[in-house]
């Protein structure tokens, strides 16, 4: 019965109330709508002044226009995050942190393709999110390095990474970056995983929710690839081990199939297939299958977060919310700058 | 004597019923001052109805007050 109310369980109760107050500060659909409206300089206020004052106030100096809200929007979220992390203790802090290890892996992933493409270092930094166990300090001493070898070695020393010499002898003779970053997503899940005790009901449920997780992200590889043509045992090299539903033989069954179609069969047993049954018809609009797939994701999170309020869920589902509006965000500043028309950019935008 | 050991009975049950209760207090104040704390902190204008939700579990050491009251004074 006092099992619950060690100090190492963490303060749930805290962390959640605190988070639920931050979710309800977060932007409504109608504040995209008005965002549409806007020119650059009038969304940089309207988001100063609506959470994201800190950050505009202090880049003001550096940056302007886009580049502002780009650099603004992500310092911001990485600020939540890092600020959540921070007032959570016990197991609750652990899970927390290794959650938050998918950032470090999509902060190398910047890196190293802005060093693979010779992309500039100010458009690597705008896409830098420091909210992982990695410092901005650390990830400017590895945008500074030469080569994409040079990055993967500082990253592997700093997270105590190994990855296997075939993966990195595939690279040197093609220059692709895909078995890379692949691996990385296979090991920020394995290591994700097995940091998780799953000796109480929260931490079961955050197991659970992430193999959901994985089996939503192997549909997503799955049906992407089989668009492109690629099926068979060359897509199961992507597929993430240790999803709920998906496991390696469904996996081999969706992949075997020449077409989304013939794949509707081995999906038709999974438990969210009625949500994605119409998306899947339409197999022409890819762009609407992956929307579907993330709205999928997001009602997961939302159900887990409803089953146990007092667990880990309920702050993962404010940290998508919070993803989403930012992504909203520069995805509404992006299009506006590239001249995008309103309706375009209207339907790039994840509403939830 | 049997009086005597019904009194103390009565005692003890009276007791019981307030120890017991308060420490369901205890515990039930435990998570809901933790998370009005938490939203207060993000929200100050949240007091008013945090301080509400505070009091509700105090209701529980009340009814044991109330019984232990009953069982001295009634019984």
């Amino acid at each position: 019965m006092f099992g619950r109310f060690g100090k190492k369980k963490g303060n749930y109760a805290y962390t959640v109330a605190r988070v639920k107050a931050k979710k309800s500060h977060l932007f409504k659909d109608d504040a995209y709508s008005k965002m549409l409206l806007m020119s650059l300089p009038e969304i940089s206020r309207f988001i100063s002044e609506s959470g994201y004052s800190e950050e505009i106030t202090e880049l003001t100096g550096k940056f302007e226009g886009i580049d502002l809200i780009e650099h603004a929007t992500y310092r911001n979220m990485a600020g939540y995050f890092k600020g959540i992390l921070d007032v959570s203790t016990g197991e609750l802090h652990d899970m927390l942190a290794a959650v938050l290890q998918r950032w470090d892996v999509w902060n190398l992933k910047v890196i190293l393709r802005g060093k693979s493409f010779g992309i500039d270092p100010d458009s690597v930094r705008e896409d830098l999110v420091p909210a992982g166990e990695l410092a901005l300090q650390e990830l400017e001493k590895m945008i500074a390095l030469e080569t994409v070898g040079e990055v993967i070695d500082a990253y592997c020393k700093l997270t105590e990474t190994v990855i296997p010499p075939e993966i990195m002898d595939a690279y040197k003779t093609d220059g692709v970056l895909t078995d890379i970053e692949d691996f990385l997503d296979k090991e920020y899940y394995r290591r994700l995983l097995e940091s998780i005790d799953p000796s109480s009901k929260p931490t079961r449920l955050l197991q659970d929710y992430i193999r959901n997780e994985i089996d939503v992200v192997n549909l997503e590889t799955l049906l992407k690839l089989k668009v492109e043509g690629v099926v068979g045992e060359q897509a199961m090299r992507f597929v993430i081990p240790n999803g709920k539903e998906i496991d390696r033989k469904t996996a081999e069954r969706i992949a075997a199939a020449a077409t989304v179609e013939e794949a509707m069969g081995a999906m038709s047993k999974l438990s969210f297939y009625g949500d994605i049954k119409d998306a899947l018809a339409d197999t022409g609009s890819l762009t609407e299958l992956v929307s579907v797939l993330k709205k999928v994701h997001i009602s997961q999170a939302r159900t887990f977060s409803h089953l146990h309020p007092l667990s880990i869920i309920p702050i993962i589902d404010f940290m998508i919310h919070k993803e989403i509006e930012v992504n909203n965000i520069r995805t509404v500043a992006r299009g506006l700058a590239s001249g995008l028309d309103r309706d375009v950019i209207k339907d790039l935008l994840v509403v939830v | 004597m049997a009086a005597e050991i019904g009194t103390g009975m009565v005692a003890i049950a009276a007791g019981l019923a307030i120890g017991l209760t308060g420490l369901a207090s205890g515990l039930a104040e435990r998570d809901v001052g933790a998370a009005a704390v938490g939203a207060i902190t993000e929200d100050a204008t949240l007091f008013g109805k945090t301080m509400v939700l505070m009091v509700l579990p105090e209701t529980i050491v009340i009814f044991g007050l109330v019984v232990a009251i009953l069982m001295i004074f009634v019984m």
